[in-house]
């Protein structure tokens, strides 16, 4: 299937449901080496996302993830709310213009998303932050963008990519906000935030139909 | 933990109250105590914007009034307001003309007015950002855009207020408030942790004899830590490191801000003063300005800092322009 501005709140309540169903085991993953408040602002802030779509039907795919990010900027106001928030907010400004999502759109739209967490964040790649996931997956869309793949193959792919990058965020040691006060500790739990994009993009790919 | 307070949790909700029943002159918007503007918006003006962790009075909101600020984010005790709080402020203080974001150099203040910067422009409302950090000893020279924000924002508050309030355009204002910030220096000393309610004990400890010098002012690791020494010879210290990135010569001017961290008496503040009077007339460089009080402080800590901004002919009306908030009085010259 396509995907266009009408597609858009389905998608979010996608991201919606499926933040809801993981919850508790984002509170738990999170506690390890965090505040435990992960699972509760994603859920929140999703749900937020899913009813600002359901409240004013978006134009454009731009405005729709505009909506979705100012919402969720205001009901998670915490550093992981903050940076999704913010990738929302920087691929909205990718798909100005664009009608339907096609692959290049999606590969524009994740390196958008990519670059504003990695730009507000201040993270580096190997930190053991949610851009460890998420710098794979945007580069194997880029990557299939220009092999010609459809936007359902380049998101199984990126899901694919996703979950293999999260199983690697393992093996690291946090270096970076509250995480990073464990240390050696942290290794061998896989990163909390890396787990976020994992959902987003294995959703993303669902709704796709992949 | 010796304090007046009733819950630990209600400290900034309570105070906030208690600022709102004693100055009409500021209110709150979006239903949100944390949300601090202006009663008395200027049609057509530049806004400005500040915010930060509560525990600093009078930084940031005091500074919120007439000639100084239109609004701030009041976080929590050392914490960062939200990007919506951020954002509310915004929309209420913009008046057409574009909002300035100016606030102290800490990581997730950073983060959430950029936010509610990018927020803002979905709202058609343009902002600009100038981050204070004026503290010469959380960085060496040449890696300035690490320093912390401390009370030497508030020179900033007054150029970037009075150019404001003359009517200029953002970009001016932001030209005018950059070009103080470069030209500001503190050098602070602690004596005495502070203790943030909610966690009931200090966060550190300092030896009954000992000073730290360059705290940042919530306990950051400063540059030495060492016996206390006669105030002359610490306010030396201070000022060296202050003179040595500032090229002051004879017949320039300053203005100062000799500034308590909260429990350090005036009496004291002005025994720095006297020396710090004495060093700038050895140099023939002239006080225009100086303020002398609690400005920026750290709950209860004990200790100082001195500020100085090297003033030239378009800073110094503007640092002479009159003032007027609940914290903050100035008669212009």
């Amino acid at each position: 299937m396509t995907m266009d501005a009408k597609a858009l709140p389905d998608l979010f309540n996608r991201y919606r449901d499926r933040f809801a169903a993981e919850k508790q085991a984002l509170i738990e993953l999170d506690g390890k080496v965090g505040d435990s408040d992960l699972g509760l602002t994603m859920a929140k802030g999703f749900t937020a996302a899913a009813a600002a779509l359901e409240e004013k039907a978006p134009e454009t795919l731009a405005d729709g993830m505009k909506t979705a990010g100012a919402a969720i900027a205001k009901a998670a106001p915490s550093t992981m709310g903050t940076l999704m928030a913010t990738g929302f907010l920087r691929g909205a400004k990718a798909l100005d213009g664009v009608d339907v999502m096609d692959t290049a759109a999606l590969a524009d739209f994740w390196a958008a998303f990519r670059d504003g967490i990695a730009q507000r964040g201040k993270a580096q790649l190997g930190d053991k932050t949610v851009l460890d996931v998420l710098h794979p997956m945007a580069e194997t869309i880029a990557a299939q963008a220009q092999a010609g793949a459809s936007p359902a193959e380049a998101s199984r792919a990126a899901a694919q990519a996703a979950k293999e990058a999260l199983e690697a965020t393992k093996d690291m040691e946090a270096q970076h906000g509250k995480a990073a006060a464990f240390g050696e500790k942290s290794k061998g739990i896989q990163d909390a935030g890396g787990t976020v994009a994992c959902i987003l993009i294995e959703e993303t790919s669902a709704a796709f139909g992949a | 933990m010796k304090k007046f307070l009733n819950k630990p949790e209600d400290f900034v909700e309570e105070m906030l109250e208690g600022i709102y029943a004693a100055h009409p002159e500021v209110t709150h918007v979006a239903d949100d105590l944390h949300c601090f503007v202006t009663a008395n918006p200027v049609p057509g003006k530049v806004g400005i914007v500040t915010g930060g962790g509560s525990g600093h009075l009078p930084l940031f909101l005091g500074y919120v009034g007439d000639g100084m600020l239109d609004g701030a984010g009041v976080g929590g005790v050392f914490q960062s307001p939200s990007s919506d709080q951020i954002l509310e402020v915004t929309k209420h203080v913009d008046q057409g003309a574009g909002v300035l974001y100016l606030y102290g150099n800490y990581s997730g203040d950073i983060m959430n007015f950029d936010l509610a910067g990018e927020l803002a422009e979905v709202d058609d409302i343009e902002t600009a950002t100038v981050v204070g950090n004026d503290d010469v000893a959380s960085s060496k020279p040449g890696e300035e855009h690490k320093r912390r924000g401390v009370a030497g924002i508030v020179f900033l508050y007054k150029v970037a207020g009075a150019a404001a309030a003359e009517m200029k355009p953002l970009a001016e204002v932001v030209r005018l408030t950059e070009k103080a910030k470069a030209r500001t220096r503190t050098m602070g000393v602690a004596l005495t942790p502070c203790i943030v309610p909610e966690v009931g004990k200090p966060s550190f400890t300092l030896g009954e004899d000992e000073m730290e010098i360059g705290m940042g002012i919530h306990g950051e690791p400063g540059i030495t830590r060492k016996t206390l020494e006669p105030a002359d010879a610490v306010v030396d210290e201070m000022l060296e490191r202050i003179f040595a990135e500032q090229d002051y010569a004879a017949g320039d001017e300053v203005a100062i801000i000799v500034n308590g961290l909260g429990a350090t008496p005036m009496e004291e503040l002005y025994i720095f003063y006297r020396r710090i009077s004495q060093l700038f007339a050895e140099r023939n460089v002239s006080v225009a300005q100086v303020w002398i009080g609690e400005f920026a402080t750290s709950m209860e800590m004990a200790g100082a800092s001195i500020s100085v901004l090297h003033l030239d002919d378009e800073l110094k009306p503007l640092i002479a322009r009159g003032a007027t908030t609940p914290f903050f009085k100035h008669i212009a010259k």
